[in-house]
């Protein structure tokens, strides 16, 4: 790979930074939770507790905060200052998921910004590299087990709010 | 406490560097290091120079001790230091492993600043080896110290590089001829043109830097002269003073003075304050950032 | 010629031995190695499973115990020698004299590696470490030109390993004390160069500056390539000239010289990058593997082919390489 692979189009990008944030982000905080937190080590997840952390998917123009609470992660709505922003290009997140990718190398072709706390974006991005499988895993992320994990989470609670949509 | 002379750490024509060991033969310091520890290129001074120069010193009742270079790179280093370490008149401070190498078992020897001593079993080792005294790494602070002054071996001396700029790294690669687009094998000898060093600043203007040939320094100068107390309640035995281009020999009358109680070490200290040529800075001594100043 | 590569995690170790390394480097969670950043690293565990896996495929684990013990954590850095040595690594990669003396005593059947940090830069420092301690192989700090390194090479029996490619330190390892000048920690005591928490990153109106301990290293201008925040790779004003004071950000890379490599002696070629991620690791082996098979296979007439060169650029900082101290005008 020389080059991005693809990039959100202009037009998709200009609905998805008017779509509301939460949803989305509350998926893939659910996600995370699946696939990444069972395998995460502790001291990472107390390291994150809640401290902002922000993705912001740069040709997509649209940004989620997550924070972890507990064992969990959960999406933040609000606009509070991160305490670590990650910026990067949809198919770059995706490569650096799928270990295809060295975050060092994005980063020395301006393609990947850790603003904020640098240690703990480099905490995160370490352990995420000391997983035994790539963190986006084909297995892991089958849909079945996915909607599994967010049905199971769905009918043990009660049905989620919007104004407190991490639960 | 003793007070030390260190090496002469930039290029000085050989007239300058005369005049300033003469003014050293009647200064209050105990000791002088003489020699070329950054550059084997500059050669204003030969050994002979210096070996001359070192006698007229231990005249006038100086100790004197030989340096070795910090980097030594090609057989002609090596021919040159193997020179320095058969000749039997002057220590030598040991400024690399090499150096340690030519002189261990065979004559006594200092063991410098940029062997990397953090450590009392690595010192005990090189004091079996031969060393009578240690200059820690520049780096050192004060706890670290104290904790390895403890367990010195017997008839160990420790000198504390305590003024100057502080040496912080060294290359292979020359930053003044590369200010001046040329390569060091064709340097045009620029360090001569820059009795301290040349100035580097931050893209925001802040003094940063001093480079030196392929020795890179701080900008702010190392001032633990108002630690003269705590010196010696770690152990340490002589104070080096680094010299800078202007006012050493004022420097040296300052730390002499609070060396000898002759006055309260606050008044030294703000005497020191008007002959320093950047801002001071002791961090390394209290355990922080180097560049810090801690009041 | 063996190739020694880096790894800061199990899937980097996993990704080197698939890849073809021969030697893959590692060191423990905390201020013994020279690479101590957080979440970095192996735990006893993630050691097990490291020598489990390398050995299972006729490779060698080296740890790296490279930084300088302080007095009051001495029993940390001979405790790491002992895990070594109880665990089956290969060899111990050690710097400290005290700490090769302990090493030496204690575990006399453990084989020394000389560390880059120790610095020792002619054939007469080697060999004191030989004769001290039985060093078998010695890593040279990245300032000999290749004429140098071929004498060193002549007059020692001890192995010698270079630096192949990677990042590259512009002053001789284990002598710069830049990075505490700055932030308190350096290489030689905390394992770390420019550690991460002094390293602030912020995208401003006038480009992406990056500053250590409060200290502006660095301004990039949109789209220009970027490298560490490293003190030697920063842009600094000297006499009025603002540009790379000391070194732009640029990579190590050797892989031209290696049939010369091969021909002077040299006996290990090390890939720098514990602190990078496994995709770098297999990358840059599978690269340099295929290098060195074909240099082995004819090296006469060895030639740096194309997509290597592509592939070893793209993962280089700044995107940009040089051959450093080997080629003789660099300096």
């Amino acid at each position: 790979m020389t080059s991005t692979g693809w990039t959100v189009p202009a037009p998709v990008a200009w609905v998805l930074e008017r779509l509301p944030k939460l949803p989305p982000a509350w998926l893939f905080a659910q996600a995370l939770n699946t696939v990444l937190a069972p395998r995460l080590d502790p001291e990472l997840l107390a390291a994150l507790a809640g401290r902002r952390v922000r993705l912001r998917v740069i040709d997509a123009r649209v940004f989620a905060d997550y924070t972890v609470v507990g064992n969990g992660f959960r999406a933040l709505g609000g606009s509070g200052t991160p305490d670590v922003a990650i910026s990067a290009a949809a198919w770059d997140f995706l490569q650096l998921a799928r270990r295809a990718e060295d975050p060092d190398t994005l980063f020395f072709a301006r393609r990947l910004v850790i603003e904020g706390d640098t240690e703990l974006g480099l905490r995160l991005k370490n352990a995420l590299d000391a997983l035994d499988l790539p963190p986006l895993d084909a297995s892991l992320l089958a849909p079945s087990r996915v909607f599994a994990h967010i049905g199971a989470r769905f009918f043990l609670r009660s049905s989620p709010r919007r104004a407190d949509p991490g639960v | 406490m003793k007070l030390a002379l260190g090496p002469v750490l930039y290029y000085w024509p050989r007239e300058r560097l005369l005049a300033f060991y003469a003014e050293a033969s009647s200064s209050p310091v105990d000791i002088v290091y003489l020699g070329e520890a950054v550059c084997s290129r500059r050669h204003e001074m030969r050994l002979a120079d210096w070996l001359a120069t070192a006698r007229r010193l231990l005249e006038a009742g100086k100790e004197v001790v030989l340096c070795s270079q910090a980097l030594v790179e090609s057989e002609s280093d090596l021919r040159a230091l193997r020179r320095l370490a058969d000749d039997n008149e002057f220590r030598v401070e040991a400024n690399d492993m090499s150096a340690v190498s030519l002189l261990a078992g065979r004559v006594p020897f200092v063991a410098g600043p940029h062997l990397n001593v953090y450590n009392a079993r690595t010192l005990a080792l090189l004091v079996r080896l031969g060393a009578t005294r240690w200059v820690p790494p520049v780096e050192i602070s004060r706890a670290i110290l104290t904790a390895i002054a403890a367990e010195r071996p017997a008839n160990l001396e420790i000198e504390l590089f305590a003024y100057g700029r502080l040496p912080l790294a060294f290359s292979a690669r020359c930053f003044t001829a590369r200010h001046y687009n040329l390569q060091k094998d064709d340097c045009q000898f620029r360090c001569l043109d820059h009795p301290d060093g040349l100035p580097l600043r931050t893209s925001d203007g802040d003094r940063f830097l001093v480079l030196n040939g392929i020795q890179t320094q701080s900008a702010r100068v190392y001032a633990l002269l108002g630690e003269v107390g705590a010196l010696a309640d770690a152990g340490v035995d002589i104070a080096r003073i680094s010299p800078q281009a202007e006012r050493t020999f004022d420097v040296v009358q300052a730390f002499h003075a609070a060396l000898q109680g002759q006055r309260p070490a606050g008044a030294s200290v703000r005497e020191l304050a008007g002959l320093l040529p950047a801002e001071p800075c002791n961090g390394y001594w209290h355990g922080v950032s180097g560049l810090e100043m801690v009041a | 010629m063996e190739l020694v590569c880096p790894a800061g995690s199990l899937p980097a170790l996993k990704a080197a031995v698939d890849n073809g390394a021969d030697c893959v480097y590692l060191g423990l969670r905390d201020e013994t190695n020279a690479r101590n950043f957080a979440g970095l690293n192996f735990d006893v565990a993630a050691l097990d499973q490291a020598l489990k896996y390398a050995h299972a495929h006729g490779r060698k684990v080296l740890l790296a115990v490279n930084t300088y013990p302080q007095p009051d954590g001495w029993a940390r850095w001979t405790s790491a020698i002992d895990l070594a040595a109880e665990r089956g690594v290969d060899a111990v990669i050690l710097a400290d004299l005290g700490l090769m003396e302990y090493a030496a005593a204690r575990h006399p059947q453990l084989r020394l590696h000389l560390s880059v940090q120790g610095s020792a830069t002619t054939h007469e420092a080697i060999n004191l470490y030989r004769r001290l301690f039985g060093v078998q192989r010695a890593v040279l700090p990245r300032v000999l030109a290749i004429q140098q390194v071929e004498q060193l090479i002549a007059q020692t029996e001890v192995e010698i390993e270079v630096f192949g490619f990677g990042g590259l330190c512009v002053m001789v390892e284990g002598r710069c004390q830049l990075s505490s000048y700055v932030t308190g920690e350096s290489p030689n005591t905390a394992g770390a160069c420019s550690p991460a928490r002094a390293v602030r990153w912020e995208q401003t109106p006038r480009g992406l500056e990056s500053r250590l301990g409060g200290i502006l290293i660095n301004r990039f201008s949109a789209g220009e390539n970027a490298g560490y925040p490293t003190l030697c790779k920063g842009r600094f004003e000297v006499a009025e000239d603002v540009y790379y004071a000391i070194e732009e950000p640029a990579s190590l890379n050797t892989l031209e010289l290696l049939p010369q490599l091969a021909r002077i002696g040299v006996r290990a070629v090390k890939i720098e990058g514990r602190q990078r991620s496994p995709a770098y690791v297999a990358q840059v082996t599978r690269v340099w593997r295929a290098a060195i098979d074909a240099c082995r296979a004819n090296a006469a007439r060895f030639a740096v082919r194309p997509e290597w060169d592509a592939e070893l650029r793209r993962v280089s900082e700044g995107r940009s390489q040089t051959l450093g101290a080997y080629h003789r005008p660099w300096k």
